[in-house]
């Protein structure tokens, strides 16, 4: 191509202070008008080179190029002036603030907020990508993929002529996605150019133009899309780890007795009363579109919520209205927003894997005994395939994916009988996504029970033995993976088809 | 390992101690060149560990609090009005109803803040400013401007009792605080985890040895040893205390993680109520009297020194070691200020100071790339940094 980029990195070094080297020289020039595809394992150093682009953070070697001219922005706001606009992995908002406040946050067009043309702008905004948000509701009050929406809309909102896209997919259903693609399509046809990165790589080959995959913070591949497969990408992606894409087809399986039983369960303005079964050895997909209530239903059998009402049983025995009841009763929950629910940022990799069951790696249940918990979190960091500088690393230190696989680590080594797992796989890149679900799969094995939501229907029907479709806080189908595809899940879950209520 | 020696004795980790030591000495010096008794007379040392023992209770309890994630503002108006009870029903009902009546009040206090701030959710702040000047207000009420005595002595004997550690109990309990060191190192805590058992069972082996007469101290500096040392050990050795620094870490993360949060924050009010009770009964019985003012602003003086040992405000971190290092600065300095003879009118300013640069150099010493994050939070252009929040809520940690 003859064109300059509009957007280059030239030998970009970056070493944390923890002595981490996230990037050991990376180079790549961004074309205006395309889609670049910027991609990885987990812990790779793509949100640190994102970072790095939008002025998060400085390099520690190496030069940015904006439009041609070397630049050397301390500040996220610099960048946005020079018109590049970000979406982090980690949606940062301000919770108290509203939808429209959040979107216009940092505007300074005017001095004046002048509220009723900000929410007429949004509306146009919305409209225009297709999306439905009500700018007065609290940002605190919104799903994580909303959140994620209402993040990617305040890029959008300010007119960016490069728009940083970090895993804006992770959390996002496969309507919210849509809405996304299009979007990012329309565009980029327009003149406006994307870095983009995820781990969906069906994803990433059919809406980049050029792709750049790193490894170990260096750049292994650097072509345009179009002469790249998904299998070369795969292993370029996980280099000599192997990778086992293709999950075993679930084979008829013999379930046990039932070990979670939920009937009735309902929380006024979420779900309706839902009534489910899950049995030994069976691992059960929970496929639901955004606001259908699959979170909170999670949430509600974990007896997380206060406001739901009817009965919960494991092996039988009726669970009290806490999450400590439920940690007892033998329920673990892997929560959906996992920097906010899932751990401690300052706390050692160890020391969160070993929170929910500490009593059981205990001297006596009294006295934490930190040899036993060092030995789990190291067979995490292997299973898993946590990258990190070693089992003392803080958390919040992690990458996005390797953060996740803690959060995961946390509860599957523990003694539950049922797991309820809010999308496990999202965010991890695709050989952990392989070992989790057949981690998953070995723990059903064992006999435990798990039920799984997923954004993604194929993870959902690869994985679990039965899927049901919720929509609109209400269960509205129970099918045999073998017997269903991902057509009739899909129809089922947008409306488009009428199931029978199971 | 070596990378978690190098952390535990940055400056950051260990401050407070390097502060107290430089104090310390630059204390001796002086008064040695200005040929004043030794700074470091066994007398000198016990006269700054009585004064500063009762506050150091309250300020290992206040750490328990902060570290729970919450904010306790009453706990010297609790004291006040606990020791007015205790010198009002003593000579009628004798001493151990007094101390039972006024350790009630205390949980009493303790319990109100708990359910205000957990089960109501009001912000702790607010809930123990209220009960800050409420209790402050029952006590004015009962004493009426007057202040009180007791003609039965028990609660200023007690509080003014010496007691003796003998030598060779000394040396026993040395060597089974450095043998537990051992069993735990043993049980694979790292020797740095450890450090602080090392050190205490080390100390008093050598003060035992070399310095006999600091074995006799007041009452309330031995209470004040025990409850630090027992106090510690369950917050770094138990299941307990890593629940707590969990639940004030990320109280939603505990809460899913099946811990009883709110079951946590409401005893460690509660706790602490009654402790502050405690400590009320011993100042009123050292004085054997008191007076409506009594203790006035004494919270701030034990939040003070939760801060100068490190103790984060925002929760999920402290050492309760730390802060009695942090009482005994402040302590240290007022008396350096009267040893010295120095007015007594800076004493409010240097304090305040020494305040205000701990807590600036905690922050400043806490990695380039937080205060990175932290300037560029400020000057507000552009989206905050997703994972600089946590990191600005470390004023000090
Ligand atoms: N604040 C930090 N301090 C220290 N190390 C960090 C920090 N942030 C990231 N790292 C390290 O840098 C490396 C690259 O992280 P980065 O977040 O860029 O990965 P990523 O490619 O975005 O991965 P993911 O797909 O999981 O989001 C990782 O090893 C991570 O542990
Ligand atoms: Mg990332």
């Amino acid at each position: 191509m003859v064109t300059s980029p509009v957007l280059a990195v030239r030998d970009v070094e970056k070493t944390y202070t923890s002595g981490t080297r996230a990037l050991r020289g990376v180079s790549m020039r961004v074309q205006p008008g395309t889609v670049h595809g910027l991609i990885g394992a987990n812990g790779a150093g793509k949100s640190t080179l994102i970072k790095i682009l939008s002025g998060w953070q400085q390099a520690s070697a190496g030069t940015v190029e904006w439009k041609g001219e070397p630049v050397d922005w301390s500040q996220p706001g610099q960048a946005l002036e020079a018109g590049m606009a970000a979406v982090h992995q980690h949606t940062p908002l301000v919770d108290a603030m509203t939808v429209v406040e959040n979107v216009f946050l940092g505007r300074r067009e005017t001095k004046r907020w002048d509220a009723a043309a900000r929410r007429t702008e949004l509306l146009a905004l919305c409209e225009r990508v297709g999306y439905e948000l009500n700018p007065d509701e609290l940002v605190s009050e919104l799903s994580v993929g909303a959140r994620q929406m209402v993040a990617i809309l305040q890029a959008l909102a300010r007119d960016p002529d490069v728009v940083l896209l970090d895993e804006p997919t992770a959390a996002l259903s496969p309507a919210e996605r849509e809405v996304l693609f299009r979007s990012v399509r329309r565009l980029r046809d327009a003149g406006t150019t994307f870095v983009y990165t995820s781990h969906f790589l069906d994803e990433v080959m059919a809406l980049t133009d050029h792709l750049t995959v790193l490894r170990d913070g260096l750049v292994v591949v650097d072509s345009p899309t179009a002469d790249v497969t998904v299998e070369s990408l795969v292993t370029a992606i996980v280099g000599k780890r192997l990778a086992r894409l293709e999950a075993a087809a679930p084979a008829a399986r013999a379930v046990g007795a039932p070990v979670l039983r939920v009937r009735g369960l309902a929380s006024p303005g979420h779900f309706g009363p839902v009534d489910l079964t899950v049995h030994e050895g069976e691992v059960v997909g929970l496929a639901g579109l955004l606001g259908s209530g699959r979170t909170e239903l999670l949430e509600a059998i974990y007896r997380a919520d206060p406001a739901s009402t009817g009965e919960v049983r494991v092996d039988d025995i009726s669970v009290r209205h806490s999450p400590r009841a439920a940690v007892r009763a033998g329920l673990a929950l892997v929560p959906e927003d996992r920097a906010r629910q899932g751990f401690i940022r300052d706390w050692e990799i160890w020391r969160n894997i070993s929170l929910p069951y500490l009593s059981g790696m205990s001297w006596r249940r009294l006295l934490p005994q930190a040899v036993r918990e060092k030995q789990l979190a190291l067979k995490a960091v292997d299973d898993l395939g946590i990258v990190a500088g070693s089992a003392d690393s803080p958390v919040g230190e992690l990458s996005g994916g390797n953060a996740q696989k803690v959060v995961f680590a946390k509860w599957v080594y523990g003694p539950a009988r049922v797991l309820l797992l809010d999308e496990p796989s999202a965010g991890v890149d695709v050989g952990a996504k392989a070992d989790i679900l057949q981690l998953v799969r070995r723990l059903a094995d064992d006999g435990r029970g798990v039920l799984m939501v997923s954004s993604e229907f194929e993870e959902l029907l690869t994985a679990c033995d039965r899927i049901l479709v919720i929509r609109r806080g209400e269960i509205v189908a129970d099918l045999t993976a073998a017997d269903t595809d991902l057509h009739e899940v899909t129809a089922l879950a947008s409306g488009l088809k009428e199931g029978l209520p199971a | 390992m070596n990378s978690s020696w190098r952390r535990s004795l940055a400056p950051r980790a260990a401050g407070v101690v390097y502060a107290f030591i430089a104090l310390v000495a630059i204390l001796t010096i002086t008064s040695a060149v200005q040929g004043r008794p030794s700074y470091l007379s066994s007398v000198n040392l016990s006269n700054i560990l009585d004064q500063s023992a009762l506050i150091a209770i309250l300020a290992i309890f206040m750490t328990v609090v902060l570290i729970s994630g919450n904010f306790d503002l009453s706990v010297a108006s609790t004291a006040a009005l606990a020791g007015t009870v205790a010198l009002k029903t003593i000579d009628s009902y004798g001493p151990v109803v007094a101390l039972l009546a006024a350790l009630v009040t205390g949980a009493l206090v303790g319990l109100v803040n708990a359910v205000l701030v957990q089960k109501l959710g009001v912000n702790a702040f607010i809930v123990t400013l209220g009960t800050l000047t409420a209790v402050r207000g029952v006590v004015q009420a009962i004493l009426d401007g007057q202040s009180i005595t007791a003609t039965d002595t028990t609660l200023l004997d007690l509080a003014t009792a010496r007691w003796t550690l003998p030598i060779a109990v000394a040396i026993v309990i040395g060597v089974l605080l450095i043998a537990g060191a051992v069993v735990l190192v043993r049980r694979g805590s790292s020797i740095v985890a450890t450090a602080g058992l090392w050190f205490a069972g080390l100390a008093l082996i050598l003060l035992a040895v070399f310095r006999p007469l600091m074995l006799t101290q007041t009452a309330p500096v031995w209470i004040m040893l025990v409850l630090a040392v027992l106090t510690a050990l369950v917050l770094r050795f138990t299941v307990v205390g890593r629940n707590l620094y969990a639940v004030g870490g990320n109280p939603e993360a505990a809460r899913l993680s099946g811990i009883a949060v709110d079951r946590y924050k409401m005893v460690a009010f509660v706790v602490n109520g009654t402790v502050a009770a405690m400590v009320g009964v011993l100042y009123a019985g050292r004085f054997n009297s008191v007076d409506p003012t009594v203790l006035t602003g004494g919270e701030l003086t034990v939040i003070a020194a939760a801060v100068l040992g490190g103790t984060s405000l925002f929760g999920g971190s402290g050492y309760v070691a730390k802060s009695v290092v942090g009482t005994l600065i402040l302590f240290t300095l007022s008396n350096g200020f009267n040893v010295l003879n120095i007015g007594s009118n800076y004493q409010n300013v240097v304090q305040g100071t020494v305040l205000v640069a701990a807590a600036s150099l905690y922050t400043a010493t806490s990695g380039r790339e937080r205060r990175r994050f932290r300037l560029a939070l400020r000057r507000g252009k552009g989206d905050p940094p997703a994972s600089a929040k946590p990191e600005e809520k470390v004023l000090v940690s």
